[in-house]
């Protein structure tokens, strides 16, 4: 059975949804799963922009087939190679052998490299600013490099103004019947996910979305439709999600805010992050948040991280270094490029208190633009009542930074 | 090369010989004793002709050679290194850039006066950031109208206070290192030039070494040596030659120490023999002689290359660096053969041993003597490209706020200080005893040199009382000055304040003083030169008389009698702020690799420190070969 949505005039939305997958990447957890969006063109000739998932194979087909009743497809556009849209690239080749393919040279070489056939199809490489017109349908290909894979690019539909993202502006989140951003209560329900797929997916590449971005900034009074190849099509309230992408991309947090994120073995750096949390909003500092990063996946924290401006960092003495689950979010942070927020330190060590020096020495050295504030608290095995001095020390710091910030 | 002075050279080494022991060696004890500057032997050094030895006769000078000035200084330190080191000073350091480098006015203005002696010159280019590594000069030289502005600080000079004209290097274009030093030409007397600390010395104690200050000094561009960025070029030139002279001075301290043992050691009978015939003694003469024999040739050769206009800067380097070491070496011995007798005051030999050391040390130590002989034997290290890399300055007390308060009048900025201490949890109502030791206080009102004389310390214990605080000092005010017990004065070598406010009265912030405060929560400086180190270090500053300032601070602080303070709370420190480094990091398309110009591509030979612009065109990405082009710069 089919199940497509229309876009707008002569474009289908034909992925699919996707709740059975675990982990995103085989790394991130989907508890609300994702959907793999392919787009098909009805014009003079018929054009498919990306495919889905292997797991998703079988809809899509069903999906084309009804939407060409039997017409043949003339065209695929391969914006994006990663296996999540690529992977049943085969499939459509097989059933469509007329079917050309506009792809990048280095979408090429990665189409090769995965074991793609193409023999017997037209293959068309593409650059910076070529055209290919379908029909009515005119369409201009930009590249996306390392937006976040090299052989990316977008392609815009100059006809209709929509624009096929790829990666960019993508999101976490089965569809489940709903296909545009005003179809949801974004805010609410999708921005936390959106949050968590693109800091954790394309985080490190923030310089190349600067890119993308200013290339983009010319074509957006065109621009009608935002199609990317996970989550919701954007047709409306451009400006929000621009603003979300500046500020993920420029390493800015998006509000004051501060996260506390404990590693604690038996409880007691864990008291010492509530304690704090509660004499923060003693002081009046109450958009907080706070993390077991034992039981929390690293995906979280790191977009969670993105958001905020403050982060606490309490953590254990673990065989004289960082308490090891902290000290994988520590290198998250690094992997994923993250900047300018400013830091302040609980360390705990029974013998031999070492996890505040080496998270120090890890923001300073290994970040940048990382601030860490002088005051510290040490415990010693737990916090005693005498250190409450030091704890509203503390507090009082982050106060006063979110106040200066 | 001419293995034997001449006639000539002799008989001026007579001359002088006789001079040194007439006027000089009677009077030497009690110079080295007291730290006493003989102005009235300079005098009669000019009176003697050898204030301009080899300088041409049409400018005042004796026209002589270099050999003949070396001489002369031997001559000297064989009987007084300190007044060695002021001739060789003069000639080589402060004489010597204007007659190499002075257009004709300057030569008649400056040079003749020196060469005859009238005046005395000296040589500022060592900065306390600024030693062996002449680019880390931090005084500045700004052109305005006709004028430069010079601001900075000079420290170790030989003559400083004494001298007439100082040949000075400063910063005129900064961020290029040293290719942005000039040289000019100060006198004693522009306003705004003062001298700081006089250094109590272990040795060369008859020569004065000073730490010169410049504040908005008004320098006529017509003093400006040479052309602008020429400076660093004009130094290193002059420090060639001036290790002739310290070789000379090394080489006369040899020798004293020398001719002294022996005497002795052929008078002092011992197991019924003199000492000299003793092997143990013999060889060590015959060591002391040989070393010295191959100093003195080492010294007479680059003096003679030099009169030549021969390249001389590596044998100069080698003459200083031996004849150096050895006048430690035979100084050593020689006190070793007095035994006992050597050890005490009055003993030439004790002074010798002492006088040896510093010319191991200054003019280049003698590390650099083998690093600027190596680079004549090798050359320069293969190039490096890299720009000046971003490094961000540490203060040496950490991150401060720095807030210097100029607007108003003193007793605006006084009120304004207070304010600011308030709002950061300082309560006035409360105070500890003026005697805290240092290491318990939380609070030290402590006083440097600049406080004057001993009745204005009465100042500083009203302040201390009015802001409930202790009282500490500087180094000098405790131990030359005595206004306070030893134990009461801060910094590394002293006691350490860990408390939360440190008020610096008078203080200009050596480093050692600076490090005994690193712990401080807050520091406020009060100093009358807005150049002070201090200034770089505090959270607030005022610049001002402490006569003014202080009795106003202590008016506003004085709350009457103070409660006693409740247990230390250590109060909220600055934050050191996060700078992004000045050039961009580029990454690239091909892969995200980050290029850093701090890191460079090792495995490519990029060095640290090259730009990304600066890279070969035929570089790679070194993850992923993308080409130099498909790189994006980091906004």
């Amino acid at each position: 059975m089919h199940c497509v949505r229309q876009v707008t005039d002569n474009l289908w939305w034909v992925g699919a949804n996707d709740h059975r997958t675990h982990l995103f990447e085989n790394i991130h957890p989907i508890p609300k799963g994702v959907s793999y969006n392919a787009y098909l063109l009805k014009d003079r000739q018929n054009v498919l922009f990306d495919t889905v998932d292997w797991s998703a194979c079988r809809q899509m087909l069903e999906n084309i087939e009804y939407l060409l009743a039997g017409a043949k497809l003339d065209a695929l556009v391969v914006n994006h190679l990663e296996p999540d849209h690529a992977a049943s690239l085969q499939e459509v080749l097989l059933r469509y052998p007329e079917c050309r393919i506009y792809c990048t040279e280095k979408g090429f070489m990665l189409m090769h490299q995965f074991g793609f056939q193409t023999e017997g199809h037209e293959t068309i490489e593409v650059k910076e600013g070529d055209t290919a017109c379908f029909g009515d349908h005119t369409v201009t290909f930009v590249q996306a490099q390392m937006v976040h894979w090299p052989e990316a690019m977008v392609t815009f539909d100059t006809t209709n103004g929509v624009l096929f993202s790829a990666d960019a502006f993508g999101s976490f989140i089965a569809l489940d019947g709903k296909l545009f951003n005003d179809e949801v209560n974004y805010d609410r329900d999708w921005i936390d996910e959106s949050r968590r797929y693109l800091t954790n997916i394309v985080g490190k590449y923030g310089p190349h979305i600067q890119k993308l971005l200013k290339k983009a900034a010319p074509l957006l009074p065109q621009i009608k439709y935002i199609c990317p190849l996970h989550g919701l099509v954007w047709r409306s309230n451009f400006d929000y999600l621009l603003d979300k992408y500046q500020h993920w991309s420029i390493y800015e947090p998006e509000e004051k805010a501060v996260m506390i994120c404990y590693a604690s073995m038996y409880g007691n750096t864990e008291a010492a992050a509530q304690a704090l949390a509660a004499k923060l909003a003693e002081l009046g500092v109450t958009n907080t948040v706070v993390y077991d990063v034992s039981n929390t996946h690293v995906s979280y924290l790191i977009s969670e991280t993105f958001r905020v401006s403050h982060i606490v960092l309490a953590s254990v003495t673990y065989n004289l270094g960082i308490y090891p689950v902290m000290h994988n979010y520590l290198m998250d942070m690094k992997a994923l490029n993250l900047q300018n927020r400013t830091f302040a330190i609980i360390e705990n060590g029974s013998w031999a208190c070492k996890s505040g020096d080496l998270m120090q020495d890890f923001l300073n050295n290994e970040l940048k633009g990382m601030t860490v504030l002088n005051e510290r608290l040490s415990l010693a095995s737990s916090m005693k009542e005498e250190q409450a001095n030091e704890l509203t020390a503390l507090a009082e710091a982050i106060k006063a930074s979110l106040d200066e910030s | 090369m001419n293995y034997a002075t001449t006639q000539k050279q002799e008989e001026l080494r007579a001359k002088v010989r006789a001079f040194a022991e007439a006027e000089i060696k009677p009077f030497s004890f009690e110079w080295d004793k007291g730290n006493v500057f003989p102005s009235e032997v300079v005098r009669k050094m000019a009176d003697l002709g050898i204030m301009g030895l080899p300088y041409p006769k049409e400018y005042g000078g004796a026209g002589l050679d270099v050999t003949s000035y070396a001489i002369a200084v031997e001559e000297l330190s064989r009987v007084d290194a300190g007044v060695g080191v002021i001739l060789s000073a003069h000639t080589s350091l402060g004489t010597y850039p204007i007659a190499a480098y002075g257009t004709e006015e300057q030569k008649q203005k400056y040079l003749v006066p020196l060469a005859k002696g009238e005046k005395l010159g000296a040589f500022g280019l060592t900065e306390p950031n600024a030693g062996s590594d002449a680019s880390g000069t931090e005084t500045t030289a700004v052109l305005q109208d006709d004028c430069y502005l010079l601001n900075g600080e000079k420290i170790f000079i030989t003559n400083g206070g004494e001298a007439d004209i100082y040949v000075i290097f400063a910063v005129t274009t900064p961020g290029i290192g040293s290719r942005g030093i000039s040289a000019f030409i100060i006198e004693k007397g522009m306003p705004g030039f003062e001298f700081g600390d006089h250094y109590d010395k272990l040795g060369i104690r008859s020569s004065a070494t000073a730490q010169l200050l410049f504040n908005n000094v008004r320098v006529p561009k017509e003093n400006l040596l040479g052309r602008e960025g020429q400076g660093f070029k004009i130094a290193m030139n002059t420090l060639d030659g001036g290790r002739i002279g310290i070789a000379a001075q090394a080489l006369g301290i040899s020798q004293g120490a020398y001719e002294s043992a022996v005497e002795y050691a052929k008078e002092r009978v011992q197991f019924r023999k003199p000492i000299a015939f003793h092997q143990a003694i013999s060889f060590k003469i015959a060591d002391m002689a040989t070393k010295i024999r191959a100093s003195r040739m080492l010294v007479y050769s680059a003096a003679e290359l030099k009169q030549n206009h021969e390249p001389y800067a590596m044998e100069a380097a080698m003459a200083k660096q031996y004849a150096s070491d050895t006048a430690v070496e035979v100084s050593n011995e020689a006190l070793q053969i007095y035994g006992g007798n050597g050890y005490l005051k009055g003993m030439d030999v004790e002074r010798f041993y002492r006088d040896a050391k510093i010319t191991t040390i200054y003019e280049g130590t003698n590390e650099i003597q083998r690093v600027v002989i190596a680079a004549s034997i090798l050359g320069k290290e293969p190039k490096d490209t890299s720009a000046p890399l971003f490094q961000q300055q540490p203060n040496v007390t950490g991150a401060r706020k720095k807030k210097i308060i100029k607007e108003g009048t003193a007793a605006e900025r006084v009120d304004e200080l207070v304010k600011d201490l308030k709002k950061d949890g300082y309560d006035f109502t409360v105070g500890i005893p003026k005697d805290t030791p240092i290491t318990q206080a939380e609070r030290v009102v402590s006083a440097g040199k600049g406080i004057g004389p001993k009745e204005n310390m009465k100042l500083i214990e009203d302040l201390a009382e009015a802001a409930g605080a202790a009282i500490g000092s500087s180094r000098p005010v405790a131990e030359t000055l005595h206004y306070v017990p030893l134990n009461r004065y801060v910094g590394m070598s002293g006691q350490k304040f860990s408390g939360n406010l440190y008020i610096a009265c008078g203080i200009s912030g050596a480093v050692q003083h600076l490090k005994g405060i690193r712990e401080a929560s807050t520091i406020v400086a009060i100093n009358k030169n807005p150049n002070a180190p201090i200034f770089k270090n505090c959270d607030y500053g005022i610049v001002g008389d402490v006569n003014e300032v202080l009795p106003l601070l202590t008016k506003a602080l004085d709350t009457g009698k103070k409660k006693p303070a409740p247990p230390m709370k250590k109060i909220r420190r600055a934050q050191p702020k996060k700078m992004k480094p000045p050039y961009s990091l580029y990454v690239c398309d091909g892969c995200g690799y980050e290029y850093d110009a701090a890191i460079g591509d090792p495995a490519a030979d990029i060095r640290p420190g090259t730009l990304f612009e600066k890279l070969p065109e035929d570089w790679v990405c070194p993850e992923c070969a993308e080409p130099k082009a498909n790189f994006t710069k980091v906004e």
